[in-house]
């Protein structure tokens, strides 16, 4: 008798213990630097306090493993149940089979915040949303406007305008102008920017056959070539942090990057008032600015009907604009808001860093309105499209023109080869 | 004997278990994945045959890369021999400090790889960077230099950085070596008036030989794997002069997508290296007997 | 023992070399973790900083585990060390002097650990790992050291008991003593020197690990300081003065360690019991 009710006193706890575990979510994101980690477990714990039933928890991951990590994690049954995406990585997970659709839950959202069109573009294609766009980064080309007045020139609106501002910025002190040419994700997204305004945004013709190889992308890989020799010696090596450190150094009189803001703030780089943004110049005057741009998303990996629910309520509190901006600003200046009504928010715009760069921000937000990513536009999305980024075929052809000396058509040529077979 | 036999089993079978759960399943796998045509981990797989194999010998690829290996063992094992052994000599000698020195040599091995790199690429850079100014400064060059601007000149700027890491490991290993050489023989040979060339070319590069062998052996096949310190500077860039063949294992496995060409280039890079090792590894024993 | 002028100027000149090699690269960081974040990254360094400041130590302790990742890293060096020790030494001495089959053969495989690109071992091994449970835990990641410490160490071990002289093992034999006793109580402490350089090897193989450390772990809390370290450097923006404070950080255990056993390993290592 006494064990009996011992028992039902066992099951009792441990039934209702199991009623009011909250359903557990883990999230894998690549915000790895120590102060986005912190924001983000802020968010989580103010997100969890409010949400009893839910649990939500952190795995900070690196770019640099997680191609390898998250696969191999999916398929042994150790992966989360959402992680942060770009584009470009989407199609990695999505061929194991683990990401659901949010394409419901995303309409409901759109009708709420109005997500910037360009950001759900390409998480959308093959009859299904694959994310849900969080932030946005697109690249903007960075000047001092004390600089620009010193040496008597206006912000170029051309590459012939471009090219000169950076042979007249150049000094024996200066160089007139830094853009990478390393066989890394970051020459990529430059010379795309470049490609994008001069008519080579699509690597792909409708039939998902490549049109890299066309007088446009020559003219780009040949414009771009140039820039490259105005570039300090070093730019074959360099990622992000070697441009910031150059243009903050005063070293590079001009640079393409998504934001500087903070390294310009923190590391020493001038007056707020005198770091110039504008958007990257067009080959031919009148035509439409265009960029680079990261619209970040978060992918849903499991189909747990729990799981799912937690992970919209989750979703839908992050975007409210109350909790939204203070989650875009774990690195101030460098996300920017995907939703309308997050570009308003006061919970953004509050930001210290935010307040003191503010002109720049308003830019920044309106270049990422003609955000282009390669391989996901005009709705001409092919999982080939992952190799060809992976490996930075982009990037790899400009090598071919600045290190072995190739002319650009025949780079991009050899470029366009060697992208068809990474597609094949 | 029996006795003998059941003793050398509980010696040898934990560390072969070891070895063989952790290398021995995954080498297996390797040779598996390779008849197959896997892209993305957890895919399903299907038998390909040699396709892979066809594939892989028919490509420029491989055979580049086989050629930038060769260079990469043979130069880090020149420069990495040259510091270690004047390290070794130097420091196998008496002088006030000598045994802080010969603890303090590890310092640049201590250093794990991710951090070598960063401290090199911010040395070497053109804002901030310290090496540049010091060229300048010492007149070797008047503007600052891309160290990694051309294929020759990453692929030696690697060689140094690496050579760099490693060359404390074999100065250790020399001067073990040369600790167990008897000192008599060093007295005997200066009293037949042998001098300081002498007695290293008549007594300690002989009797060091042994240790130099098992050291080139090991030292090749690590050299040869040395995989994160290129790819995190230069991704086997700029225009592939730097692609060794871990470099291409690793593009092709979790850039390309190919995880079973990938597969397939490290079976083939395992039969050299296996070959390698067992014909010096005779060698070395002819030596001995 | 008088060295001749000439040695002595080639020995100095040898000494110096090294150690501009070896200190200058470390001073630059030194320095360079401790000064203001324009002086680090200006075009024109300065050899000697001008501005001093604490402001990247203070931030990169507020901001990371970096206790944690330490204490890691302790935990899994030492105790790859110590399998690693424990398990080489007899199968050393059992290639060494046991006979039994293929011996020579199994001996010369061992090799064959080396020979295989280690990148390729990681997916087989993090699926094998979630199986048996131990993805995401330290042991997992010393159990790897250890098989990549192995060989070596077998290698390295088995030389150094080729060295102890004939004579001693033999009078021993003839006392009747069996293997075991003749490992434990007569070659042990002569092969002291080669103990000592297996176990530094393990060890730092261990505590610079970083591909398998990167991959087969997932959650902060168990990072080591390597995977710990690449983690603060961000993807489109760095930090260098948290940089290369993190640098300073992420040596600066191991060189406290050596500063007190250093000595004694390296001593034992150079100095070596059989002379």
């Amino acid at each position: 008798m006494k064990r009996f009710a011992s028992m039902t006193l066992a099951a009792v706890l441990i039934s209702s213990a199991a009623y009011a575990a909250p359903v557990e979510l883990t999230l894998w994101h690549m915000e790895q630097p120590p102060q986005r980690v912190q924001r983000i477990q802020e968010m989580l714990d103010a997100f969890n306090d409010s949400h009893p039933d839910i649990s939500v928890s952190q795995e900070p991951q690196s770019w640099g493993e997680v191609y390898a990590k998250a696969p191999a994690a999916l398929a042994a049954g150790a992966g989360p149940d959402m992680i942060f995406t770009i584009p470009d990585f989407t199609p990695v997970l999505k061929d194991l089979g683990k990401v659901q659709s949010v394409a419901d839950f995303v309409e409901k959202l759109d009708s709420e915040h109005h997500f910037i069109p360009a950001t759900l573009e390409p998480y959308t294609y093959d009859d299904g949303v694959w994310a849900v766009p969080l932030y946005n980064m697109s690249m903007n080309m960075w000047y001092r406007k004390s600089e620009f007045e010193k040496a008597g020139i206006s912000v170029p609106e051309t590459w012939d305008d471009w090219l000169k501002a950076a042979e007249t910025l150049a000094t024996s002190e200066m160089y007139g102008i830094g853009v990478p040419a390393n066989k890394q994700l970051y020459t990529d997204q430059t010379i795309y920017s470049v490609m994008a305004n001069g008519g080579a945004s699509e690597l792909y013709n409708e039939d998902g056959t490549l049109r890299f190889d066309n007088p446009e992308t020559v003219a780009a890989y040949d414009f771009y070539s140039k820039l490259v020799a105005l570039s300090p010696p070093d730019v074959n090596s360099w990622t992000w942090g070697e441009a910031e450190a150059c243009f903050t150094s005063k070293s590079c009189g001009m640079i393409m990057q998504f934001s500087v803001i903070s390294t310009y703030d923190t590391q020493g780089g001038g007056a707020p008032e005198d770091l110039g943004i504008a958007a990257i110049p067009t080959k031919n005057a009148g035509g439409e600015h265009n960029t680079i741009a990261y619209p970040n998303g978060v992918m849903l990996l499991t189909d747990d009907k729990a799981k799912t629910e937690a992970f919209e309520t989750f979703v839908s509190w992050l975007l409210e604009p109350e909790n939204y901006g203070k989650f875009l600003n774990m690195e101030p200046g460098l996300f920017m808001p995907v939703t309308e009504d997050g570009a308003k928010a006061e919970s953004f715009w509050s930001d210290p860093m935010v307040e003191k760069y503010k002109p720049q921000i308003e830019t920044a937000i309106a270049n990422s309105k003609n955000g282009k990513l390669f391989g996901f536009t005009s709705g001409r999305i092919f999982p080939s499209i992952a190799a060809i980024s992976a490996q930075n075929l982009l990037a790899a052809t400009v090598q071919d023109v600045t290190v072995s000396g190739d002319s650009a058509a025949d780079a991009v040529a050899a470029g366009q080869k060697t992208m068809e077979e990474a597609a094949e | 004997m029996r006795n003998s036999s059941l003793l050398a089993f509980a010696f040898v079978a934990p560390a072969m278990l070891v070895l063989l759960l952790i290398l021995g399943w995954p080498l297996v796998s390797a040779v598996i994945l390779s008849f197959q045509d896997v892209r993305y981990v957890g895919t399903e797989p299907h038998w390909v045959g040699f396709a892979n194999y066809i594939k892989v010998l028919s490509g420029s690829k491989l055979l580049s890369s086989i050629g930038l290996s060769l260079i990469w063992v043979v130069a880090n094992a020149v420069l990495q021999t040259m510091l270690a052994l004047a390290a070794a000599l130097a420091l196998n000698e008496r002088f006030r400090g000598a045994k802080v020195a010969r603890t303090w040599i590890i310092l640049t091995w201590i250093v794990p790889t991710v951090v070598v790199v960063m401290i090199w690429r911010w040395l070497f850079s053109t804002s901030g960077g310290m090496i540049n100014p010091l060229l300048i400064q010492m007149g070797i060059i008047d503007r600052p230099i891309g160290f990694f601007a051309s294929p020759a000149g990453a692929f030696a700027t690697l060689v140094f950085i690496n050579s760099w890491r490693w060359f404390p490991f074999i100065t250790l290993m020399l001067l073990a070596g040369m600790t167990r050489i008897p000192g008599d023989l060093y007295e005997a040979a200066r009293i037949d008036g042998a001098n300081a060339w002498k007695r290293f070319t008549r007594i300690t590069w002989p009797l060091l030989k042994p240790t130099l062998g098992v050291l080139a052996v090991i030292g090749t096949l690590l050299s040869f794997n040395v995989f994160d310190i290129i790819w995190l500077l230069t991704a086997g860039g700029p225009a592939n002069g730097t692609r060794t063949m871990p470099v291409l294992i690793y593009e092709t496995a979790f850039k390309g997508y190919r995880l079973s060409e990938a597969a397939t280039v490290s079976v083939i890079a395992t039969i050299l290296l296996l070959a390698f090792a067992l014909i010096t590894a005779r060698a070395l024993d002819r030596e001995e007997n | 023992m008088k060295r001749s002028l000439a040695v002595n100027i080639l020995l100095a000149l040898t000494l110096l070399a090294l150690v501009i090699l070896v200190a200058l690269p470390f001073w630059w960081v030194i320095s360079g973790s401790f000064k203001l974040p324009q002086d680090i990254i200006a075009r024109k360094p300065t050899f000697f900083p001008h501005s001093f400041t604490l402001q990247h130590y203070v931030k990169l302790l507020a901001n990371s585990a970096y206790t944690t990742y330490v204490g890691n890293s302790l935990i899994v060096a030492t105790f790859s060390t110590l399998i690693t020790l424990a398990l080489a030494v007899p199968a050393s001495f059992a290639f060494f002097r046991l006979k039994f089959p293929g011996r020579r053969t199994l001996f010369r495989i061992i090799l064959l650990a080396y020979a295989f690109p280690s990148i390729v071992v990681l997916i087989p091994l993090f699926g094998m790992f979630t199986k048996l449970g131990i993805i995401d835990t330290l042991p997992s990641l010393v159990i790897v050291n250890v098989a990549f410490a192995l060989p070596f160490s077998i290698w390295m071990l088995r030389s150094f008991f080729a060295t102890v002289p004939k004579e001693i093992e033999e009078a021993a034999v003839m006392d009747g003593a069996p293997p075991t006793v003749i490992l434990r109580r007569v070659m042990l402490p002569l092969i002291a020197p080669g103990m000592a350089s297996v176990g530094i090897f393990a060890f730092i193989s261990s505590w610079t690990e970083y591909v398998f450390a990167s991959v087969l772990i997932i959650s902060d809390d168990k990072r080591t300081v390597p995977v710990g370290f690449a983690g603060i450097i961000g993807q489109y923006q760095i930090d260098w003065g948290l940089l290369l404070a993190g640098v300073v950080l992420a040596v600066a255990p191991v060189v406290i360690l050596f500063a007190f056993i250093g000595r004694w390993f390296v001593s034992g290592l150079t100095e070596g019991a059989v002379k």
